[in-house]
């Protein structure tokens, strides 16, 4: 049963390659076809997110550690599911579900899966070098996605994004080499036990390299070029997924390796500069934009430096800040490019103004409470960066509200132009919709989320419990083992 | 010695393909930029596993050899070396789309070419701006037309 977690990322794998003899094959009319080969992309998603719920029932107590091909720990391929992969992976799968595009050829369909294999794969690779694997797969099924665009600069923003991706992937390559050659282990609990017996040290131009590798698909400060073209160019919806759900899973991917191999204090301040710099530059670009999307890109520059920030507090405190503001982050920040196709109602003002305030950090919204905390514990946390931080972020704060309602101020008196179908309006509008229950929801019952959320980020920040899990895996994993040989 | 310079070989490969990404005006040669630091980033994965005066991890017959290379590495740059081919085939594509767009692979050229591509793109179908009116400017309007034909 535990085997089949290789399903979440071989199912939709098999179904981007399949898809397309399966379209040739298919007889019926253009129409048909297009709605046919949406029905079984989707129908593959929902069978993954349904495999991910069942074997998400039993990780709160004990995270899953799968060993595909029955090798044993250090050695072999190992997919890790612990609580906060599960939050991450079900709201992927919900989120490529709603944020399906529309009216799309089979190849972007194709790509679609390709991009939903590689970040579930992201998100549950317990090894170094999957990482590195899957993080190359996702780049090329954006670049694919962002090429496919009709709009004239396609090819060029694809072109840049795929240089400063494949800067990534050689940064983040000679990383993992680095900690190779110093622990002859890719495995992440396996590198962990060793640390924490002290057969070795990392050097932090690992760490770094790491971060900057990951940290382009994280929109970090210094190789974030790419982000502005790119939301400029794709469909709303892409922009969601990517901006919202794509860019909190490599945050993840980059803060487990720092949790787990890096627990320096040099470490958290590099992560916290390069915070800093990322609200900075992200915030004003954002203020100086002339358009929307451009804004909004700049903006989750900003927002992802903050997410950045407070993960660089210490260990316990900065996990759960930094995973409030992804979540609150994911279901906002999609919610306000949802709102920037088609047609503007005047429910998709209120609808922006609920976003935009609990982006700002207005009462009682979650965002408020969010922001609150993380000021309060960097105040705690003291020293001179963190205090700069904190002037940083208060500043940042200011300006999120000045170019927010800049853009009321100017589009309540003429609403924007259409640009796309009656229909298309409709699901986005809903989406919409649905992130702003999401948010009313969550603020009413702001006690409880945070309980579940605490539990979430103590469990993820666990490095015993990770090396426990994978290294000696309990007696009933290794029956599963014993009889697939 | 020899790891020496090995080391140092694929060190200074990763700074000449960083560098060139980073300095060179022209679209191709930031691409062979990228393709020099990627094989710096091989050679380093491969020396990480690399054991001196031992065997090839391969067997044939008769007793394992005493002393063998970590084959991990290797396995893992092959890998890396296939996806880096996808990559770079795919970039070449995408070059020889941009040529045929634009009819220019200079870098300055091209850049500024999308920003204005990009700004009437955003500009019209967003009145929203508030420094620039939207509609077609005095400026603008010829590389509108031309957008149009493609």
């Amino acid at each position: 049963m535990s085997n089949s977690l290789a399903l979440v990322i071989a199912l939709p794998l098999l179904a981007a390659f399949l898809l397309q003899p399966l379209a040739q094959q298919l007889g019926v009319g253009r129409e048909q076809r297009s709605v046919a080969i949406q029905l079984y992309a989707q129908l593959t998603i929902a069978v993954t997110l349904w495999i991910t719920l069942m074997l998400g029932n039993g990780v709160e107590q004990q995270p899953l550690s799968v060993m595909m091909g029955g090798f044993s720990a250090p050695m072999g391929i190992n997919l890790y599911l612990d609580r906060l992969s599960l939050l991450l992976l079900v709201a992927t799968q919900l989120a490529l579900l709603l944020l399906w595009p529309a009216d799309a050829t089979p190849r972007i369909h194709a790509l679609m899966l390709l991009l939903s294999a590689s970040s579930m794969g992201l998100a549950l690779s317990g090894d170094l070098f999957n990482l590195y694997v899957f993080y190359e797969l996702l780049a090329v099924a954006t670049f694919g996605l962002v090429a496919a665009n009709s709009s004239r600069s396609a090819p060029l923003i694809s072109f840049r994004y795929l240089l400063i991706s494949g800067l990534g992937s050689v940064l983040a390559l000679s990383g993992i080499a680095l900690i190779y050659s110093h622990t002859g282990s890719l495995n992440l609990a396996d590198i962990s036990a060793t640390l924490q017996h002290g057969d070795a040290e990392l050097p932090l131009a690992a760490f770094i390299l790491i971060l900057l590798g990951i940290g382009v698909k994280a929109e970090l400060f210094a190789v974030n070029g790419w982000v502005p073209e790119v939301y400029a160019i794709i469909s709303p919806r892409l922009s969601a997924l990517l901006a919202g759900v794509v860019s909190k899973l490599a945050v993840v991917v980059i803060v487990r390796v720092l949790l787990m191999l890096f627990p320096h204090p040099e470490a958290a301040q590099v992560l916290l500069v390069l915070g800093i710099l990322g609200v900075i530059s992200g915030e004003l670009a954002a203020w100086r934009a002339q358009d929307l999307r451009r804004m909004l890109a700049y903006s989750s520059i900003g927002q992802l430096g903050m997410i950045f920030i407070a993960f660089s507090l210490s260990l316990e405190f900065g996990m759960l800040m930094g995973l409030l503001l992804s979540l609150h982050h994911m279901v906002v920040k999609p919610g306000l490019f949802m709102l920037t196709a088609g047609k503007s109602k005047r429910w998709h003002m209120a609808l922006f103004v609920l976003f935009a305030l609990s982006l700002v950090g207005v009462p009682p919204l979650p965002g408020f409470w969010v922001k609150l905390s993380l000021l309060t514990g960097l105040v705690e946390a003291g020293g001179a960066l963190n205090q700069l931080a904190l002037i940083v972020f208060l500043g940042a704060t200011v300006i999120e509200a000045s170019y927010l309602f800049r853009v009321l101020q100017n589009t309540l008196p003429n609403p924007p132009a259409v640009d796309e179908g009656h229909l298309t309006v409709g699901w986005n509008g809903l989406v919409g919709v649905l992130l702003g229950g999401v948010l009313v929801v969550t603020t009413l019952s702001v006690d409880p989320v945070l309980e579940q959320l605490k539990q979430i980020s103590s469990q993820a920040g666990d490095r015993n419990l990770l090396i426990s899990s994978v290294v000696t895996p309990s007696a009933e994993q290794q029956m599963v083992v014993e009889r697939d040989k | 010695m020899l790891a020496a310079i090995l080391y140092v070989g694929a060190v200074s490969l990763l700074v000449i393909g960083l560098a060139g990404m980073l300095l060179s005006s022209h679209l191709f040669r930031m691409l062979l930029g990228l393709v020099i630091a990627e094989a710096g980033a091989n050679l380093l994965l491969v020396l990480a596993g690399y054991r001196w005066e031992s065997a090839a991890p391969i067997w044939e017959s008769g007793a394992y050899p005493q002393l063998m290379v970590d084959p991990v590495p290797q396995a893992m740059v092959l890998t890396a070396i296939v996806i880096g081919v996808g990559i770079q085939a795919l970039a070449i594509a995408l070059l020889v789309r941009i040529r045929q767009q634009t009819g220019s692979l200079q870098r300055d050229i091209v850049r500024e070419q999308l920003e204005q591509d990009l700004d009437l793109e955003l500009g019209v179908k967003l009145p929203s701006s508030m420094h620039a009116p939207s509609g077609e400017g005095p400026l603008l309007s010829g590389t509108r037309g031309a957008g149009n034909e493609q």
